[in-house]
């Protein structure tokens, strides 16, 4: 698998269901060795444009290559995909689920029992083999879904929302997952609302609002192309100097300071001055590149 | 494929091991017989004594025979001609009633009250007295006039009850005819003869081939096959509902659809339910096979003559292809409702109507067999929804012509078909919307969508 040729194209593909239009015009390409992200508000179309790589859907115009040709039901076989409406059989136990799992993508006898064992292992669920879905926690049928899309080891990995409904741990567990299997030279193409998850994890973003792109490129390439300089702050009074709009667009409070974006012709130095003027008392002043947060809320907001 | 035997070996072994499956099949025969045999059981409990009445006796000459009759369990033997024509069908049940019949006319106490005297008027005024202090429970008033062309009264705190009456009837006939007889003097013994009836014990069957002897065991096989089958759709019905509708309650068919295709899955679970359900009857098959033939020889053992079913071999090939027909049919529009609910509250309710399907094509059953070759039976006999059990009764009455049967079967199994793909359709298209409940024009939009 070279790095040149993607896993993935997407080509100028639409997909409408009656007058709704749910993706229009999308182009994109996925490289392996990286996680691509799919980002986008609710409604946006990452769920259906997920749907049409795996052949669930049809795009009514435009072209989709998996691995460098039209998806064909053997193609199917590499892919691994979570869905974000996602369930278990109640009353089958977790092992026999996982087994069954895998003998739909063809892995069958010994080797499924062997993967099964090690993947429950690998996310601490082997004493759960025996159990049925519905005696499990929520987090933990949560893990036992992620093992089902992973169970024959993938060389596209498709996650819509994996992360929702996890604690910490089971974030980092999966987390430590999916980076492993980039390291391994696999796809991965994650959806995600969690943008300081998504920031850490993913290589390239894409993002889509109502049905269109918005933006793309590699996570640093964005940011560059956003460091129209975002401030850190802490400090005490100058609120006023703040709510200036000549100086500054937008304002997010954290629970250790505030984040600010500079509007349009301002200046990091002339703010400071502003600061220092009013008599505000300066414990942190520093420039920073805008989290990926800011820049989806200000392009989502952008289009309203 | 293999994802087809996939989906189909989840569904049968999860369905077998399941606690339910093994105590249905334990339990489903002893069920089968309560529902026999209870009938019989509740019609023959007799609650209070014996029926207690008086016979006011205008005639002076019929007391003796309606007592003999009532009494005498023995000359109980005749026939009505509806009995017969029961008989046919459902030997069992009118057997069964005789029996009932049976017991009943031991359970009469007669007395004779004599006018003494006394005016019709004061004899009835105390009589009925005596019903209403429960000293009896009714009279009969025989008038003079009986033998010729007067109607005999009857009179009683319950006049519901069907049996007393139809006794009562019977044994006046008895009485009043063999008095007439004797009065035209004519001996009853002959008359007792020359009265045996007739019961038409081996119908010749007028084939290609010549007579063949037919008991009516074909029609009673259809029957009970018929029977079979509609049981199974009510039992397996709501489990094929419940397989469709449950990747949607457990949100789990997205994760299946990248996959396996919509199709594959539905023909999956339809065979893999088939499957336990076909288990499930081959085992109470071989047990009921193992019961006959210990019973049969414990019969044989008594010195009781065996009796085998007289029907062809081929029959039994056309009985398992109708079967499978009549039973893959209606299972497939369970699925097809399945794929348009999404819960099985909903599903159940719109199953209501379908139960009523095969019941006609059981009602059918009548005007078939009177007319198997008209073309009303082959309109009826082409149609999918009835063609499993209209087919068979068109076989074993007067088969019809090989290509009608095979064209029968080639609708029946086409039908199936295009239900199954339309299923999938819906399926997976309502799966898709999430959540919602399909009106019939989106269901139609969804069929007509790529």
């Amino acid at each position: 698998m070279t790095n040149n040729l993607p896993t993935v194209s997407i080509d100028h593909i639409n997909k409408s269901f009656g007058e709704f239009t749910a993706v229009s015009d999308l182009s994109l390409a996925v490289y392996p060795g990286r996680v691509f992200g799919l980002l986008g508000p609710n409604g946006a179309g990452k769920t259906t444009t997920i749907r049409m790589i795996v052949n669930i859907t049809a795009p009514d115009s435009g072209r989709i290559e998996v691995f460098g040709r039209q998806i064909t039901p053997e193609l199917q076989d590499r892919i691994g995909y979570l869905p974000e409406e996602r369930g278990l059989y109640r009353k089958m136990k977790v092992g026999d689920q996982l087994k069954f799992f895998a003998a739909l993508k063809n892995i069958n006898g010994k080797e499924a029992d062997q993967r099964v064992d090690r993947w429950l292992a690998r996310l601490k669920l082997m004493e759960r083999k025996n159990r049925k879905a519905s005696e499990l926690s929520k987090g933990m049928q949560q893990k036992v879904q992620f093992t089902s899309a992973i169970i024959h080891e993938p060389d596209l990995l498709i996650l819509d929302e994996p992360f929702s409904g996890l604690d910490p741990v089971n974030v980092e567990v999966l987390k430590e997952i999916i980076l492993e299997q980039r390291g391994a030279g696999k796809t991965i193409i994650l959806s995600t609302h969690q943008m300081e998850l998504a920031e850490k994890i993913c290589d390239d973003i894409c993002l889509i609002n109502r049905s269109r792109k918005v933006l793309q490129g590699s996570i640093r390439d964005v940011k560059r192309g956003f460091s129209r300089n975002a401030v850190a702050l802490r400090l005490q009074g100058g609120d006023n100097v703040l709510q200036d709009r000549l100086l500054v667009s937008k304002i997010e409070r954290h629970s250790d300071g505030v984040e600010v974006l500079l509007a349009e012709g301002a200046s990091a130095q002339a703010l400071l001055k502003q600061l220092i003027e009013a008599g505000a008392k300066i414990e942190r002043f520093e420039i920073i590149e805008p989290s990926l947060n800011n820049i989806f809320i200000e392009k989502v907001s952008e289009a309203e | 494929m293999r994802r087809f035997f996939a989906v189909v070996k989840r569904e049968y072994v999860q369905r077998v091991r399941s606690r339910m499956f093994i105590l249905m099949t334990v339990l489903g025969p002893v069920m089968l017989s309560l529902f026999g045999f209870a009938p019989a059981l509740i019609l023959s409990i007799r609650a209070g004594g014996p029926v207690r009445i008086a016979v006011v006796d205008q005639t002076g000459k019929l007391y003796q025979g309606v007592y003999d009759s009532l009494m005498d369990k023995a000359e109980m033997s005749e026939s009505t001609p509806d009995q017969m024509n029961a008989n046919v069908l459902n030997k069992d049940a009118s057997e069964r009633l005789q029996e009932i019949d049976d017991q009943e006319e031991g359970n009469f106490e007669l007395e004779e009250v004599r006018p003494g005297g006394r005016s019709l008027n004061e004899i009835k005024k105390e009589l009925d007295q005596r019903v209403l202090a429960k000293e009896l429970d009714g009279y009969l008033i025989l008038p003079a006039n009986l033998l010729q062309d007067g109607k005999p009264e009857y009179f009683a705190r319950n006049t519901g009850d069907l049996f007393t009456r139809k006794s009562l009837e019977e044994a006046l006939s008895r009485a009043v005819r063999q008095q007439r007889l004797a009065e035209a003097n004519i001996d009853a013994r002959i008359v007792q003869e020359l009265s045996e009836p007739v019961q038409l014990d081996t119908i010749m069957k007028v084939g290609a081939t010549g007579g063949v002897r037919d008991s009516g065991e074909g029609f009673a096989l259809v029957f009970g096959a018929s029977f079979i089958m509609y049981l199974t759709i009510l039992m397996y019905g709501q489990m094929i509902l419940g397989a469709v509708i449950e990747e949607k309650e457990t949100r789990i068919a997205e994760i299946l659809f990248s996959s396996v295709k919509p199709f594959t899955l539905m023909m999956g679970k339809l065979v893999g339910v088939s499957l336990v359900a076909l288990s499930q009857l081959a085992i109470w098959g071989l047990a009921f096979v193992a019961f006959v033939v210990f019973g049969v020889g414990l019969l044989a053992a008594r010195g009781l003559p065996l009796h085998i079913p007289n029907v062809p071999l081929v029959n039994f090939i056309y009985f398992g292809l109708f079967f499978l027909l009549g039973y893959f049919i209606y299972s497939t529009i369970y699925a097809l409702i399945g794929s348009m609910v999404t819960t099985a509250q909903e599903g159940g309710q719109l199953s209501m109507p379908i139960v009523l399907l095969p019941l006609i094509g059981f009602y059918l059953f009548l005007p078939i067999s009177h007319s198997p070759d008209s073309s009303f039976a082959f309109w009826v006999s082409m149609f999918p929804f009835f063609s499993p059990m209209t087919m068979l009764v068109r076989i074993v009455t007067q088969t019809p012509p090989l290509w009608q049967i095979v064209l029968s079967l080639l609708l029946g199994f086409g039908t199936v078909a295009l239900l199954i793909w339309v299923a999938a359709r819906i399926y997976r298209v309502g799966m898709l919307m999430a959540g919602k409940k399909a009106t019939i024009p989106e269901v139609m939009r969804w069929v007509r969508q790529e």
